[in-house]
């Protein structure tokens, strides 16, 4: 039987880009042994992290997501010898460029979850799940999202002026 | 020593004017180099653009002022491909230039060999939308120019001038940068919000930057679209988000893209981070010296993973 089932104000949107080769595969093993863990995560999968361009990220944010997850293989265990080495630098500067703008980078998360690590995966995500649910909606890409075009902006009193004068 | 009369001498740019012409005209007329890349009076009193000189009776029109501001290695990359299809080319560079060529090179994208290279010994430069014709002070320096390491390019074929004593300058970009890394990630947030939110997405900063050399811009493409195209803050943010990460470790600092932006959105304080979490992280420093691999084009299986869980 399902255990009891929690009703939450919010249910955050996680996106988790994960390798084919270990993290899916782990994904899976945690479902195929049953384990339980939260709905929110939809996950993208790509032949390996080095796939994973930083944009990716940027575009789930804008387009909606509240977290990001992004999983691979464990360094040594690439399936293409290095990918994951060279994801490993390339989202440690992407992480302070976030940083620096001033994203909140405990929406993000990463992590290396083999094939054999059901369980970790189930931790990981619904670690994730609760600390971005605890946060509340990612409200910065979102704001940004609505916003118009700068130029359409009547917002000082000479442009009112100006306008007002249309005939 | 130090100098107290807190401009520079601008005796330094006239010795080095006469010296590029003369290096300009023995190269072009022994046929070293099929062309000279350098800086020529602009029409208006006291500005300067860049200038391509072939012929050895026009090397009295290349100076060097204060204003010579452009950063000439982007006339070598491969967005210009038809200056270098002319031969070898000589080329003048200030020490920040010359870091963008030795990235250039690193990046394959310059043989050594092709280029004859005239370093000048340079004192600083004006910023932008500075009153031109008097000596460079406090209030007209650029900000690169503040805090600048490379007064003689190092490793040039010959470099021509000698150095002044220069004043003491206030370091007004790592001031700011100082003060950002202070502010809480919801100010950051609000500062570049409202700085991007102006940004018009004329691409000025990319077409001047010797690094963005791509022929297909991700930014430009549709089908997938990575960035939004319209000038609307959505597409701003990503632009700018990737614009620095894509210089991240190659950027050499000549804070071209902050100078050319019509509306002075602070981009080098950007890149300057990033050149910092770099060194930082991995001890790369660019420009100084030619690498095959970039920071972020290698790894070392012991890096940093403590963010990684």
């Amino acid at each position: 039987m399902h255990a009891h089932k929690e009703n939450h104000a919010f249910e955050p949107k996680i996106v988790a880009f994960v390798c084919t080769w270990c993290t899916y595969a782990g994904a899976d093993l945690a479902g195929t042994a049953r384990l339980q863990y939260p709905a929110n995560t939809r996950v993208v999968k790509f032949p390996c992290t080095g796939r994973i361009d930083p944009v990716f990220i940027l575009r789930a944010f804008q387009k909606g997501a509240d977290g990001v997850l992004v999983s691979g293989c464990h360094p040594g265990d690439c399936h293409y010898m290095a990918g994951n080495f060279h994801a490993r630098r390339r989202f440690a500067a992407f992480r302070a460029l976030l940083d620096f703008i001033g994203v909140d980078l405990n929406r993000l998360q990463f992590s290396w979850v083999s094939a054999a690590e059901g369980g970790k995966w189930v931790e990981v995500a619904t670690e994730l799940t609760e600390r971005v649910r605890a946060m509340g909606p990612m409200r910065e890409f979102r704001e940004l999202e609505t916003e118009e075009q700068w130029s359409g902006a009547i917002d000082t009193p000479e442009l009112q002026a100006a306008y007002e004068a249309i005939p | 020593m130090t100098n107290t009369a807190q401009t520079i001498d601008p005796a330094l740019y006239a010795a080095v004017t006469d010296a590029i012409r003369a290096e300009a005209k023995k190269v072009l007329e022994a046929g070293a180099a099929a062309a000279v890349v350098g800086w020529q009076a602009g029409r208006r009193q006291g500005t300067a653009m860049p200038a391509i000189i072939t012929d050895p009776a026009k090397v009295a029109e290349l100076i060097f002022s204060p204003a010579c501001v452009n950063n000439l290695a982007l006339y070598l990359s491969k967005a210009k491909k038809e200056i270098r299809a002319r031969g070898r080319i000589a080329i003048v560079v200030k020490g920040c230039d010359l870091k963008a060529l030795v990235g250039l090179m690193g990046e394959n994208q310059l043989k050594r060999e092709d280029l004859h290279v005239i370093g000048v010994v340079c004192a600083g430069v004006q910023r932008a939308g500075a009153a031109k014709d008097i000596p460079l002070s406090e209030e007209t320096i650029a900000g690169k120019c503040r805090e600048c390491t490379v007064h003689t390019p190092e490793g040039a074929d010959v470099t021509v001038g000698t150095l002044p004593d220069l004043p003491h300058f206030t370091p007004v970009e790592s001031e700011e940068l100082s003060r950002l890394e202070a502010m809480t990630p919801a100010q950051r947030w609000s500062f570049w919000k409202e700085h991007f939110a102006r940004c018009i997405r004329c691409y000025a900063c990319r077409q001047v930057c010797p690094f963005c050399y791509c022929e297909q811009c991700l930014c430009d493409r549709n089908r997938p679209q990575a960035v939004e195209t319209t000038p609307r803050p959505a597409g701003n943010m990503a632009w700018h988000i990737v614009r620095a990460m894509h210089l991240a470790g190659r950027c050499a600092g000549c804070a071209e893209c902050e100078r050319v932006c019509p509306m002075d959105i602070p981009l080098n304080l950007l890149n300057r981070k990033m050149a910092k979490e770099l060194k930082e992280l991995y001890g790369h420093e660019a420009g100084f010296e030619v690498k095959e691999k970039g920071p972020l084009a290698q790894y070392r299986e012991d890096d940093d993973q403590s963010f990684i869980k």
